[in-house]
This record gives structure tokens, C-alpha cells and sequence, in this order.
């Protein structure tokens, strides 16, 4: 067993994510469901895992259960054993402190505990949200390399993207000389990923600082980027921040697609199948005479009778016979009765889509939602967990259906482009 | 916390020469069933949901496979206070300095592992078989009859009840068992349609003395030597009818067909509604993505676990997780155990193909067209056929051969070596 100091690994896995919309209603966002089996933050907790790192704390705050029960005691990333671990860490009241976190430097400070438990070399803060597959060990050996305090994960993107992120100036060493957070006018490309490695007692000196710092990018960068060493590690590869609803869609097609980057059977993503409903005790995919299939990717336990076209389908889906599931994601459980579409829709779990149902009705892609413009404008329709669809709806695109809702919520057959249908408490 | 009363001991050991090529590494009861899990799963399956959580496995043949799929326990819920499964290698000591010479054998030697439990009921079963059953119902009928022993019996047509042990029940509880009032043992023309499943309940002290005269003896098989001596003996033996599906996999054809009844509009075999459970750690089965389907996939009548990616054409098929079939490739009527490779355009029918095959390109393995008649070719573990191939129908390859060996045509019925 190595005795050396290792990188000790913290996760944010609090944010809330609230573009996914629904998605978040009853999760965080790391736990929103991804590429048929997976979650979120599995890609972050698999690359934990690959790069060799085996202490872990995730800090979580915003609705939590699902994210720790998938968690579990951390098996399924190989976080179980006399020194490895995995640890939920939640905001708790101190002395001072009685309040929810107030960003990730704050978030990270109010955990100095965890941290004094567990000494290690560095400390890699990465968050719990993004689509990646990423070597840290190597950032690692790029940051004792530069003898660096602080090295910040980099990579380019189209600069029209860059007022979502921080923006970083670097000098021909990846020294960053300059910084921007989320610019409107950026003078660079170069975007942080949200990636730091710090080393373990400069982390300690610069958060105990000024208590008033409370956002890594916002406040410590620019402080430290001034006195200290400060590096960007410039990342090439696939990676995405799946916050918004047409980012998150496309991410998934990308699974799909051969050559877009991403493959998290090639990245040996992980997750914990033993969780939430047990997809583990599932029984191979039965493929009916007459089904159809193009282009998709069904997991274990469903059943399908129907057609699926450009779609990603999670464990025990059903789909019956004349349905058709084209460009949509379905998360586990779902049914797709008889004779229905849908077409260009996320359906959360345990949804009941009703005999000659049409979810994606007409060809309106561009009537945003009228509650949420930002978050739907692409045609996407969101289904709520457990949501019914009564036979023969029909609901246009852009559209929203709570979780829950029934066939006595619907005000009468159709449920026009952009229109959304709420619980009572949210509306 | 209540504890348990029924020990369980699963019959393991064995291996058997029908199955083929598929048992050349691996005892029975480890051979991979149903697109995901391994024949012994029912069993194991059975006894969770009946709940009796206290389970030995005694096993001999070639058993790091069974070993390695049974892990802790932990995927039947096997792990806890008073919940286990323990496997029973033979061993050598102070009295015993021998292979199990048979089952009774193998019960006998660990008899001082079933006193440490104190069971009141001792069941002992095979691990080879295909079928659903409550135990607990058995036990039931085995408890109220005050019996010394419960055979659980199923009925088989009386021209194919000459392979079983076949026992001749009274008509004390009508469709639910009676009194056996004689007992067969492979007998050359049945008497009776009612074939023993070789499930048989205990009361201890009876399985205790049993064992002990057994030992005087040369032969140590239940049906054989122990049920006719007790009957003898006058001793209260009851049967149990069981009258769901039963699938007896000796053989390769019979081992086929009971993987082609997981299929069809209304399967007889639903491992989702038996609420199967199989060990998936063994072969990181749970490391797999969803299924992969291509653009020009056609997947008809066919079970695919996840893992696996399909580019051209499965109907009535199986396949474990990692299976590849290229564009142009078809399979039909197969079952492909894990990571089979099908290599573009090659034509697969009515083959059961091991595990980390691969198939060159334009392979074709089996007939043209499959008929009742048509015989099962086996293709053993680890082989790498070359392209352009061709295997005649109910040929048999043997595991791991080596790249020359490998003529342009395997005939008919032809074992390679």
C-alpha cells in the first residue's frame, strides 16, 4: 500500500442547474441521467477513479437524495477500501457559519475539516455537472511541474460561447497573466473548465484570506493570478457544461454519433446500477418480430415492438407496437403505448405515453416556451417524472409537462407549441 | 431477528459430456444462459425468492468459473447475519483424503458444516436446471406430511421419463403430491410420468443416518442408492408435483431449446417476471453501455443485453453483453456467449458459440435454412476463424485452436481439434 501524500479530490456537486428545468425538479444537477445508464456526474467520479485518485469528498447542497444514494459507499468507482473513500459533504452549521453555501471558494472553505482530516500534496476542486473524459493525474504532473500554486484546467471555445465562462490570458509558459469572468466582450478563447489543481496549503492560506471571497473565479483567480503562480492546463478533447436543455439533447445525440468525440464505454465511464429502481436486475433487451431500429441505443429490460430512430432509451422501456420514438431521450421505465410518437422529446422517468398519443405534434420548432423562453427554443418537449399522456394528446413542441400530471390536468386534447403544464404549487 | 430453519445445498459438481465443448472449462451449472446469466442463477434465484438465504454449493469440476460467478453472495441478497452462501470444495483431512465420489459423497463430508447450522429441513438440489419454483411451498407440503423425505416431481411425457428417476405417487393430495409408493432410478421403460427434478427436501436426522449407510457402500447418488433404500426402509417419502416450466438442459439440443423458449410473443421462460438475479460482476457485465444499434440494424424475436453492438441482421437469437455482428452480417437461431465477434457479411445458424469468438469476414457457420431437425454447431472458447470459413451444420470446434490448423471447410458433423 503507498503510504505517500496523494491529491485529495473535492466535487462540487451542489448547483442547481435550474435551466435543465424539469429535470432538476426533483434532483441535482449531477444527478440528471445521461447516455442511457449514466449520470452527470458519473463522468467526473470516473475520471477520479482512472486518474488514480482515491479520497474524494463531494459537496453537495441542492436536493441531495438522489445524488447520495447513487453515490452509495462510492463501490462502483472503486472508493471502498482501507484507503480510498467517498464522502457526502453537506452544508452543516459551524461557529460562524449558518448559512447555505455562498459559492464554490466559500463552499470549499467551510469543508476545511474534511480537508485537515485528509493531508495530501494537492487539492483537485473539479465540478460534479460536465461531460468530459479527462486524465488529472497528468494535470497533476503539469502543476508540480510548474511548481505552480494554482492551475486552472483551459480550453479553447468559440468565442461567441465565452460570456458563460471564466476567460483566461496566458503568456507563452500557460503563466495566466490576465482574467475575465463570463466577459461580454472577450479578448480570448481560452475558457475555464472549472478544473483546479491547488496546492494542499496554499488552498488553506489563500481561502482563510478574506472570508469574504466566495467564488473561485470571481474572486480568488484574479486575486491570486496577481501574487501567485497561477497556470492554465490547456485541455483538447471532448467536454461539455450540459446546462441547458439543447445542450444537454445534443450532448446525449452525441453518444450516439460515431465520430463526436464522445464514448463512455471508451472512457470506462462508471456508474452505481444497483441504485434508484435497481437497473441492475434487469433482463437483456427483448427485440419484438416487427420492431424497427436506426441509429439508437436501448439499454436492458426494454422491450420493443415499435420503431426507434436517433434515440437513446434507458433501462426498461417499453415501447409497443405502431409506436415510434425518434430524436428523444427516455429515461428508465417509461411506456410508449400503442400506435403513439414521440418525436424530439426528453421524458423523465416513468412516464405513460398514451395510445395514439402525439408528443412533438406539428413542425413549430420556433415558438419558445412561453414560461421559460430561455430554456426551451429548439422544439425539444420536456415530460416530467411519472407524467401521463393520455391517448391520443397532442402535445407541440417547446412544450413543458410537470411530473405528475394526469389525465385530468390536461384543459382538453391538445396542448399547443410552447405552452407549458404545471403543478399547482409551481404555477 | 428470526433464524433461519432451512438450510440450502446446491449440487454443483458436475460435468456433463453432452453439453458439449461449453463444459470443456466449466462445470454445468456455470455455462451462460439467457443472454446475461449462468444456468445455477435459477436455482439461486429460486432460493432468494423463497427466501431461504443460508446456502452451500458444493462443487468439484473445474470450478474457479463458479467460484468467481458466486462472488460473496451479494447479487441474491446472500450477504448479511444470517444470510450466506459458502462453496464447498473437496478437501483432504484427518478422514477424508478423496475427490467427492459422488453427491451423497459430497453431502457426507461436509455433514459436520449442515450440524453447525442445525437446520430443521435440509433441501438439496441440482444447480442445472431452468425453472421457477417456490420452495417454501414444498417445504410446506414436506413439513404438514410430517415426511422424512420430499422429492419434487414433475411430469414428462412416459417415452422421454426413462432418462429421469421416475417415481410412482399415491393419490393422497391430488395435484399437489402424494406418497411415493415406489421409485425408478433411469429405469430401461418407465412405469410412471412423473420425473424427479432431483429437489429433495431432508428432515436431518433422516439425511444423517441416510449418509451413513450410504457410505458402506460403492455408489453415492441420491436417486440411485439413497431414495430406493429409504423406500425400502419404509420410510415416509413424499413427492410434490410441480407443474411449472421445467427446462433440462443435458444436452446440446435440449440446452438450445431451452434458451430459444426465452423467446417468442409469450416467452416460457421471462426472466423479468421469474425476477432473475445473476452476479454482475463477474465479467464487469455491469461496466456495459446500452446496446449499440447501426443504422442498418434488423434485430427481430431476439434478447440483446447491453454491451453489445449490431450493424446487421439477429433474429431468434440471444447474445451476452460485448457481441459485435458487422454490416452484412446475419445470425440466426444462435446464442452467442459474451464478446463473440461477427465479422462483416459472415452468416450464423443455429450456432452456440462460447465466449471471445471471432468470426471473419464472410463466415458462414451452420445451414442455410434451420429446420427441427437441423443439428447445433458449437464453436469452443477463444477461437479466431478466418475469413471466408465455412462450417457445416452440427459441427463442433474445439476451444482456443490454433491459426493453422484451420481448413477453408469444416464438413458437416466434424469435430475440429
Amino acid at each position: 500500500m503507498k503510504r505517500a501524500k496523494e491529491a485529495l479530490v473535492l466535487i462540487l456537486a451542489g448547483g442547481v442547474g435550474s435551466r435543465l428545468n424539469i429535470l432538476v425538479q426533483k434532483r441535482a444537477k449531477p444527478a440528471v441521467p445521461f447516455g442511457g445508464i449514466y449520470r452527470i456526474i458519473d463522468f467526473s467520479l470516473s475520471n477520479v477513479m482512472n486518474s488514480g485518485l482515491k479520497k474524494v469528498g463531494v459537496l453537495t447542497q441542492y436536493k441531495p437524495l438522489s445524488l447520495m444514494s447513487h453515490l452509495g459507499m462510492g463501490e462502483a468507482w472503486d472508493f471502498t477500501g482501507r484507503s480510498r473513500g467517498v464522502s457526502i459533504l453537506p452544508p452543516r452549521t459551524g461557529e460562524r457559519e449558518s448559512d447555505w453555501y455562498r459559492g464554490t471558494a466559500d463552499a470549499v472553505r467551510r469543508n476545511f475539516d474534511f480537508l485537515r482530516a485528509n493531508p495530501a500534496e494537492e487539492v483537485v476542486i473539479l465540478s460534479g455537472d460536465h461531460i468530459y473524459h479527462m486524465d488529472f493525474d497528468a494535470m497533476i504532473g503539469f502543476h508540480r511541474a510548474k511548481k505552480a500554486d494554482m492551475t486552472v484546467a483551459m480550453m479553447v471555445v468559440p468565442k461567441n460561447q465565452m460570456y458563460q465562462f471564466g476567460a483566461g490570458i496566458v503568456d507563452k509558459h500557460d503563466r495566466i497573466i490576465g482574467w475575465e469572468e463570463k466577459p461580454k466582450e472577450p479578448k480570448t478563447n481560452l475558457a475555464s473548465m472549472g478544473i483546479y489543481v491547488f496546492d494542499y496549503n496554499y488552498l488553506i492560506d489563500t481561502l482563510s484570506r478574506d472570508r469574504e471571497e466566495n467564488d473561485f473565479g470571481i474572486d480568488i483567480l484574479p486575486r491570486a493570478l496577481a501574487e501567485d503562480d497561477v497556470f492554465a492546463y490547456p485541455f483538447y478533447g471532448y467536454w461539455r457544461d450540459v446546462g441547458t436543455i439543447p445542450a444537454y439533447w445534443e450532448a446525449n445525440m452525441d453518444v450516439l454519433k460515431k465520430d463526436s468525440g464522445i464514448s463512455p464505454q471508451k472512457w470506462q465511464i462508471r456508474t452505481n446500477i444497483e441504485a434508484d429502481g435497481r437497473p441492475a436486475d434487469r433482463a437483456p433487451a427483448r427485440f419484438v418480430e416487427g420492431c424497427h431500429l436506426q441509429h439508437c441505443m436501448v439499454s436492458a429490460g426494454s422491450v420493443i415492438k415499435g420503431t426507434v430512430i436517433n434515440s437513446l432509451l434507458s433501462p426498461g422501456v417499453v415501447v409497443e407496437e405502431g409506436a415510434v420514438v425518434k430524436d428523444s431521450i427516455i429515461f428508465q421505465d417509461c411506456i410508449i403505448e400503442k400506435g403513439a410518437t414521440v418525436d424530439l422529446a426528453i421524458l423523465d422517468k416513468r412516464v405513460v405515453v398514451g395510445e395514439k398519443a402525439v408528443i412533438g405534434f406539428g413542425q413549430n420548432y420556433t415558438i419558445a416556451n412561453r414560461l421559460k423562453p430561455s430554456h426551451l427554443y429548439t422544439g425539444i418537449t420536456l415530460i416530467g417524472k411519472g407524467a401521463n399522456v393520455p391517448a391520443e394528446q397532442r402535445i407541440g413542441r417547446n412544450c413543458v409537462i410537470d411530473s405528475g400530471i394526469a389525465e385530468e390536468h390536461y384543459p382538453g386534447k391538445t396542448v399547443d407549441d410552447g405552452e407549458s403544464l404545471l403543478n399547482d404549487e409551481e404555477s | 431477528m428470526l433464524k433461519p430453519t432451512t438450510l440450502a445445498m446446491i449440487l454443483a459438481g458436475g460435468r456433463v459430456d453432452e453439453l458439449n465443448v461449453l463444459t470443456y472449462y466449466r462445470p454445468k451449472s456455470a455455462v451462460p444462459f439467457g443472454g446475461v446469466g449462468r444456468v445455477i442463477d435459477f436455482s439461486l434465484s429460486n432460493l432468494m425468492n423463497s427466501g431461504i438465504e443460508q446456502v452451500a454449493i458444493l462443487s468439484q469440476y473445474r470450478s474457479y468459473s463458479l467460484i468467481n460467478h458466486i462472488g460473496n453472495g451479494a447479487a441474491w441478497d446472500m450477504i448479511g447475519r444470517y444470510r450466506h452462501i459458502s462453496v464447498l470444495p473437496p478437501f483432504i483431512g484427518s478422514e477424508a483424503t478423496d475427490w467427492y465420489r459422488g453427491p451423497a459423497d459430497a453431502i457426507y463430508k461436509n455433514l459436520d458444516y449442515i450440524q453447525y447450522y442445525s437446520p430443521e429441513e435440509i433441501l438439496i438440489l441440482s444447480g442445472d436446471h431452468i425453472y421457477k419454483m417456490d420452495y417454501q411451498e414444498m417445504i410446506a407440503y414436506h413439513t404438514e406430511k410430517n415426511a422424512d423425505v420430499t422429492v419434487a416431481f414433475t411430469r414428462v411425457p412416459l417415452a422421454e421419463a426413462s432418462r429421469f428417476g421416475v417415481g410412482a405417487l399415491d393419490e393422497e393430495d391430488g395435484d399437489r403430491g402424494g406418497r411415493v409408493v415406489d421409485y425408478w432410478e433411469k429405469p430401461a421403460k418407465a412405469q410412471s410420468e412423473w420425473a424427479s427434478m432431483t429437489i429433495l427436501c431432508f428432515k436431518p436426522e433422516v439425511l444423517f443416518y441416510a449418509l451413513a449407510e450410504n457410505q458402506k457402500g460403492d455408489s453415492y447418488h441420491f436417486g440411485k442408492d439413497i431414495i430406493p433404500m429409504l423406500l425400502k426402509q419404509k420410510y415416509r417419502i413424499y413427492g410434490y408435483k410441480f407443474s411449472g416450466y421445467w427446462g433440462y438442459t443435458r444436452t446440446i439440443d435440449e440446452y438450445w431449446q431451452s434458451n430459444m423458449d426465452l423467446l417468442g410473443p409469450s416467452p416460457k421462460v421471462d426472466l423479468e417476471k421469474w425476477v432473475f438475479r445473476t452476479n454482475l460482476d463477474h465479467r464487469n457485465i455491469r461496466d456495459n453501455e446500452p446496446v449499440v444499434m447501426g443504422n442498418n440494424a434488423v434485430v427481430h424475436n431476439s434478447l440483446v443485453y447491453n454491451g453489445c453492438k449490431i450493424g446487421g441482421t439477429v433474429r431468434n437469437s440471444i447474445l451476452f453483453p460485448g457481441v459485435h455482428v458487422r454490416k452484412g452480417a446475419v445470425v440466426e437461431n444462435s446464442i452467442l456467449f459474451f464478446s463473440n465477434i461477427v465479422g462483416e457479411n459472415c452468416r450464423l445458424n443455429k450456432v452456440v458459440a462460447d465466449v471471445n469468438n471471432s468470426f471473419g469476414m464472410n463466415a458462414v457457420v451452420g445451414p442455410e435454412v434451420c429446420g427441427p431437425g437441423t443439428g447445433v454447431t458449437v464453436i469452443g472458447w477463444n477461437n479466431v476463424i478466418p475469413d471466408n470459413t465455412v462450417i457445416g451444420e452440427g459441427a463442433t470446434i474445439y476451444p482456443r485452436l490454433a491459426g493453422t490448423i484451420w481448413p477453408a471447410q469444416v464438413k458437416k458433423g466434424e469435430v475440429l481439434r
